[in-house]
């Protein structure tokens, strides 16, 4: 009686394999349920397992003539898209007219080869693989529910097209597609084969031929047993799952008559064989090689060469644009900029200009401004070499002065502002907003010949924005010198920093690291005594070096060494 | 040699007074600079603002560099083009902007200008199109000749620009 227990469980599971799909293999049993068999079957359990009876039973039903046992009983072993063909494929394609599509000749070909060789190797049990067009037709007119008047509404018929199945034509059509990007028109045929998404499936369905005895080859007794689903990921969709050690799935058919009602059985195994130990390691080793080689492919187009510079040298690099002026008074403007080092200790390569004037820009208004935009690009970099350490001073740092001239239709030009903007210390993307002044005499002559005439007073030092050239003292007096304020210049600068200090920053930090690495790994007391002195030696000589950061930033081989 | 990703896109334009916007793009690097993989230029397709008057194209960027030295450090110049119901395309703007050379997100406003023409032309410009264009591209991202440039301000691009860096502190290189 334990036939008697049927596995209703008939969803899907999902499966995931590295192995190519190719090397799948099913196994699918299946065996006719009569209700004459099970009734036979119950006296005998009655009995309580009478061996001679149940011989005396067994001879009558085959001497009988009835049904040979290879029509109730069958099992395939069925590998991935292997095409079986069922008893009504045979009979279609036998008549030539019926062959339209090339597949339907290459089956032909394929079914009389099969009748000339002696026949198949399955009876009831045949597949329909992912070329078929019951594929086709299954994935578009699937029921959900139990109602024979289940019409498709227009949601199902547009998310049909919405393919789940990989073109064969693909490569003919992708290249189609590239001349011509849209399709103002498309048809039918051409919506279903191009809405496809990204992970393609192939398909195949195992089904049965459930017909009573000798009415074999009719579509309406073909049954569905498995649906197979693979995609390009390895994910193996398998509906109804693998029977295993459950019970088997059960059919039930109705025929014309109530002895033609009958019930089926069929299991479903995973067959597949294994690989062997060797071949495992030998894929392994490939696959290791590959990523080997791929990964020495890179470094070799990276490389390992690096542009260096002196020891105890900072190099400071910035990338910059001036990007936009406004709040100005008149339009076309431009701007004259420069940078300027410091007279000690800083130094820039000789070949680079560091000055430079944007073009000539009509203003728009933006909100209640007037904006120039220049989008002027300058790049620069400048070196600092601390010689002398005895000095305690900080290092200066290098200025951008700006000045911003207008330019008018009779080509007379006019000073609208000058200002100045400290480079960033810190390395990053910085945005800098100059506010301008510009230097104004009293009286209104001076406005009037300014407006009509144009010129006006200009600095003949720039450095006067900040502290002048020439001055020497210890405060700083603008007293008596008149300015006007004006708008703002926009600068974006960019600004990387290089230094051999910055290097071997980065390896005491992996020191410091390692040392806590040793302090957790080691259990004995002696050994922790002595890390923990390491420890506290390497911290302090972070906080000397940490002391002394400011002043000795770029000549870390006095206080380190 | 150090690595640079630039992983962005050109998000969209606003303040030009043409409609039916379109971007072309383009990175240029010094020699000492490999592309390893990426397109280095582009264009984007034809917008045309519904609601106010930004344009959004959403193209994507995405280079991976090797380099020697700082210098030559990718730039990013942009021109911007509109087209107007004939077909006919004319420029909107050019605009320039450093690829950033800290590592994370940044969110870029690039101002654009365009030259100008004599009185005649800025007349013609207003009536029937066209104006004057660069004669050189390399204009945009070098600085040496632009002074000879007489240019009016037009819109700005948005740009989202993201960077990875690689192997620049092994070289003690602060970004």
């Amino acid at each position: 009686m334990a036939e008697a227990v049927w596995s209703t469980d008939t969803g899907e599971a999902v499966y995931r394999s590295r192995d190519p799909v190719r090397n799948l293999r099913l196994r699918v049993h299946l065996q006719r349920i009569t209700s004459s068999n099970f009734l036979h079957y119950q006296p005998a359990a009655q009995m309580g397992k009478d061996l001679i009876d149940l011989a005396t039973f067994k001879p009558p039903q085959a001497a009988s003539g009835h049904r040979p046992d290879e029509e109730e009983e069958e099992e395939v072993i069925i590998g991935w898209q292997e095409k079986l063909f069922s008893q009504f494929e045979v009979d279609l394609y036998q008549n030539e007219s019926a062959c339209q599509s090339p597949l339907d000749h290459q089956y032909r070909q394929e079914v009389l080869k099969l009748e000339n060789s002696g026949g198949r190797k399955n009876r009831r049990i045949f597949t329909y693989t992912d070329s078929d067009r019951y594929t086709d037709l299954e994935e578009y007119c699937q029921k959900i529910t139990t109602s024979a008047g289940e019409a498709p509404s227009f949601l199902v018929e547009r998310m049909a097209n919405v393919r789940r199945r990989r073109q064969d034509r693909r490569g003919v059509e992708g290249s189609k597609l590239k001349s011509r990007i849209i399709t103002w028109e498309p048809s039918e045929d051409f919506i279903r084969n191009s809405h496809a998404i990204n992970t393609p499936l192939q398909t195949m369905y195992i089904m049965a031929d459930l017909g009573p005895y000798g009415k074999l080859g009719y579509k309406i007794h073909e049954h569905v047993l498995c649906v197979l689903k693979v995609d390009s990921n390895g994910v193996i969709t398998v509906k109804p799952d693998f029977t295993g050690i459950k019970g088997p799935y059960r059919i039930e058919t109705e025929g014309e008559k109530q002895e033609h009602t009958s019930a089926w059985k069929y299991t479903i195994d995973n067959v597949s064989s294994l690989a062997q130990p060797e071949e495992e390691e030998r894929e392994q080793r490939v696959f290791k090689d590959l990523y080997g080689r791929h990964k020495e492919y890179l470094s070799s187009l990276v490389g390992t060469d690096f542009e260096m510079i002196a020891p105890g040298a900072l190099r400071l690099f910035v990338n910059g644009e001036v990007v936009s002026a406004r709040g100005y008074e008149h339009d076309n403007l431009y701007v004259h900029f420069f940078v300027e080092l410091p007279a000690t200790n800083w130094s820039s390569p000789s070949f680079q200009q560091l000055s430079g004037v944007t073009q000539t820009c009509v203003t728009r208004s933006l909100g209640m401004d007037k904006v120039a935009y220049f989008s002027f690009p300058f790049t620069f970099e400048a070196f600092f070499l601390h010689e002398d350490e005895s000095d305690e001073s900080l290092p200066e740092w290098p200025v951008l002065y700006c000045k911003v001239l207008s330019l008018d239709f009779w080509q007379r030009y006019r000073v609208e502002g000058y200002g100045a903007v400290v480079l960033p210390v810190t390395p990053g993307s910085h945005t800098l907003t100059a506010s301008t002044w510009r230097p104004m005499e009293l009286g209104l002559v001076a406005e009037l010949r300014r407006f009509f005439i144009g010129g006006s007073l200009e600095l003949e030092d720039p450095s006067y924005v900040r502290i002048p050239g020439t001055f020497k003292g210890e405060r700083l007096s603008r007293f008596g010198f008149r300015t006007e304020t004006t708008g703002t210049v926009t600068f974006r600068l960019h600004c990387l920093q290089q230094s051999r200090a910055f290097m071997e920053s980065n390896s005491l930090r992996k020191q410091m690291r390692s040392v806590l690495d040793r302090l957790e790994g080691f259990s004995q007391q002696s050994s922790t005594h002595n890390v923990l002195e390491a420890f506290r030696r390497a911290r302090r000589r972070m906080q000397e070096a940490r002391e002394s950061l400011p002043q000795d930033l770029v000549s870390p081989t006095g206080t380190l060494a | 040699m150090a690595e640079v990703h630039v992983i962005g896109q050109i998000i969209g334009a606003t303040g030009f007074s043409e409609g039916s916007l379109f971007c072309k793009w383009g990175i240029h690097t010094g020699a000492a600079w490999k592309l390893l993989s990426g397109v280095r230029e582009g264009q984007t397709q034809v917008d045309t603002p519904q609601t106010g008057d930004m344009a959004y194209w959403s193209h994507p960027i995405d280079l991976h560099f090797a380099t020697k030295g700082l210098q030559g450090w990718p730039r990013l110049h942009l021109q911007v083009w509109s087209q107007d119901s004939f077909g006919r395309c004319q420029l909107a703007g050019y605009g320039f902007c450093h690829v950033p050379s800290s590592p994370g997100t940044h969110q870029l406003d690039c101002p654009t200008w365009r030259p100008l023409g004599s009185w005649r032309e800025q007349l013609a410009r207003a009536f029937v199109g066209g104006g004057p264009q660069l004669l050189h591209a390399d204009t945009i991202y070098s600085g040496a000749d632009r002074y000879r440039l007489h240019t009016a301000a037009g819109g700005t691009v948005h740009l989202g620009i993201g960077l990875l860096l690689r192997h620049f502190d092994r070289y003690g290189v602060e970004c």
